[in-house]
């Protein structure tokens, strides 16, 4: 009763494998990576056809090709493109700020993606000066991605001012924590 | 809401026109007496009025109007008020308001709100009883605190020559959450009513002269932008969104153009704009944030701030950009100058150790006195009411921003708005 079945899966796995070496042979040069690069594959060709893998199917080749990020719909600090601070009053660049726009540029170049650039301020100060630090800041950090070769095209900028802390609070924490330039999808 | 807002500005200006139609003529013997000094106050007695028919809901306006007019007077810092002296004739007031309230009311079915039908005041010389001021009004159930402002602005103007402000209002910026609001308040602190409703940041209002528009700064797609409110139906329109910032408008006295600050250039300058937007005249060419500007009363120069010199202080050039000139010297951060309505003064914030306060200078730069201390934290964009006297500002000494209102002519300060969340950016009506 079952050498009936036995012998037809026998049979049939003979079979493929005879199909899937032909598949081989005549892929050489062009054909499917994932095939060639089985270790399995291409030896021992009908002599122990039974611990031959299952062949691949279309859709275990595709889950094994990586995806290319959707970064249109993706924070860019999920990219790796992240934050930078400021010193009080201040809207230069320090070592660490460029440190981090380097890393920045690449994952921008990379993505390809429009981002908005918004330049923050702490607390202290006056609403309309802050509006325009901030403004002084997010032109800072564009000038420097664009110096690194980041399309001026795909940089917007925008100014929140004090407007719009990350850190409420009056500690030097939090206001070291609000002077920043911020990186969000526009 | 936007319904509401209409009402409430439409009927103003129907019970302008209705008090103007049915005023009587002024005793044109009466001798205007002008009490000068801060703190020569004029005693005035404010009557109860007298309820003629109309029943509780006349009680009840009676109450309401004698409490606004004091209050008024009061708030002027030009009178002191006796309330309901009677026939005691050892009291020293030296005028007397009084008047009648009657029915039947009017709107009850319509409404449920219930109002009398004819008010009637009246300012009389003590103990002479020589009638100085009669006013007839006949209000919506609404207008009942208009009713008291408005008279009491015609006793102000009757005894001291000056414009009152018992009907201006204060427009200001409150803080919810990731977005701001503009909020319109009165003067008193009474008729709070909120003018925008669209989750964005909405900053730095400021009335045009005749307070139909107010112009402010907004975002739309994270771009800041010019917009004006027409406050007689709560439209908005854009003015100029060019890229980078748009902000800090400040009406020139004609109403026909604005003062704007935009950094189209690559900066922010100072501009000269029509209210469509259209630039008349650039005045600032720096590498520097030039920003804040505020017209002298007479629109021919202005006050700004800028950071040319490393850090901003404020300038003074003329309406071509012409005729610059440093005005603060003391302190290392001042910003927000507002120009008073007579000329003669400016305020502004300075920066103090690590916070705010605020600075009442003569307009020539001298006589620089900073009016409040570390005790009110931070205090910022002050705004002149048109008396030139009282001045608007927010201050965090609460531990929230609030708005309070200074009285230059006797230093002290009152409370304008209430609440947890922050108010920032008062502008003064006319």
């Amino acid at each position: 009763m079952n050498r009936g079945w036995m012998n037809r899966t026998m049979m049939m796995v003979t079979g493929m494998t005879l199909v899937l070496a032909m598949v081989l042979l005549s892929g050489c040069g062009g054909g499917n990576n994932d095939i060639q690069d089985d270790p399995t594959a291409g030896m021992d060709t009908g002599t122990q056809v039974e611990d031959l893998p299952p062949p691949p199917v279309a859709e275990d080749t595709t889950d094994q090709i990586p995806a290319t990020p959707d970064y249109e719909s993706m924070d860019p600090s999920d990219y790796g493109v992240d934050d930078v601070f400021f010193d009080f009053d201040q809207y230069e660049l320090d070592n660490e700020a460029m440190g981090i726009l380097s890393s920045n540029a690449r994952a921008m170049r990379e993505a390809g993606t429009v981002i908005l650039i918004s330049g923050h301020c702490d607390e202290r100060g006056t609403l309309e000066y802050n509006l325009a630090l901030g403004e002084k800041r997010a032109n800072a950090v564009r000038d420097y991605l664009v110096s690194l070769g980041v399309p001026k095209s795909r940089l917007r900028v925008t100014s929140y001012g004090e407007n719009r802390p990350f850190s409420r609070g009056s500690s030097d924490h939090a206001w070291a924590q609000n002077r920043r330039a911020h990186f969000e999808r526009p | 809401m936007m319904h509401r807002r209409t009402v409430s500005f439409l009927s103003v200006v129907c019970l302008l026109l209705l008090a103007t139609s049915v005023s009587w003529a002024q005793n044109s013997e009466f001798e205007i007496i002008h009490t000068g000094s801060a703190f020569i106050k004029t005693d005035v007695e404010v009557n109860a009025l007298d309820v003629l028919s109309g029943g509780e809901a006349s009680v009840q306006a009676s109450d309401m109007l004698t409490r606004i007019i004091g209050n008024d007077l009061i708030l002027s810092g030009m009178f002191r008020i006796e309330a309901n002296a009677g026939d005691s004739d050892s009291l020293s007031f030296e005028y007397t308001v009084e008047g009648t309230v009657e029915g039947p009311l009017r709107d009850a079915a319509q409404t449920g709100e219930t109002a009398p039908t004819t008010i009637s005041l009246n300012l009389l010389t003590w103990p002479g009883r020589q009638l100085l001021l009669n006013k007839r009004y006949r209000p919506l159930p609404s207008q009942l605190r208009s009713t008291g402002h408005h008279f009491a602005n015609e006793v102000i103007n009757a005894l001291t020559g000056e414009r009152g402000i018992a009907m201006t209002r204060v427009v200001f910026s409150r803080s919810s959450g990731e977005g701001s609001d503009l909020y319109a308040v009165d003067y008193d602190g009474e008729g709070l009513l909120r003018l925008t409703a669209n989750r964005v940041l909405n900053l730095c209002p400021n009335w045009s002269p005749d307070g139909s528009e107010i112009a402010f700064t907004s975002y739309r797609d994270h771009q800041q932008g010019l917009f004006i409110l027409d406050t007689s139906n709560g439209k908005v329109r854009a003015v100029t969104s060019q890229e980078g910032l748009n902000f800090g408008a400040d009406w020139h006295p004609d109403g026909k153009e604005l003062l704007v600050s935009m950094s189209r250039a690559g900066n922010p300058e100072i501009y000269r704009i029509t209210p469509e937007g259209k630039v008349i005249k650039r005045l600032t060419v720096s590498n520097a944030i030039e920003i804040s500007p505020s017209w002298a009363p007479g629109g021919r120069d202005l006050v700004f701030t800028s950071d040319r010199t490393g850090t901003p202080q404020l300038y003074i050039i003329d309406s071509d950009g012409a005729g610059r000139r440093r005005l603060t010297f003391e302190g290392r951060y001042n910003d927000s100058a507002v120009w008073s309505p007579g000329g003669d003064k400016i305020a502004y914030a300075t920066r103090e150790k690590n916070t705010t306060q605020i600075v009442v200078m003569k307009s020539t730069g001298e006589d620089r006195r900073v009016i409040t201390d570390s005790r009110w934290r931070n205090c910022e964009d002050p705004s002149w009411a048109p008396d030139g006297r009282h001045l608007v500002f927010a201050s965090d000494r609460s531990g929230v921003f609030k708005l309070y209102v200074y009285d230059d002519e006797e230093g002290t300060f009152r409370q304008l708005t209430f609440g947890d969340d922050p108010d920032i950016s008062p502008a003064w009506s006319n």
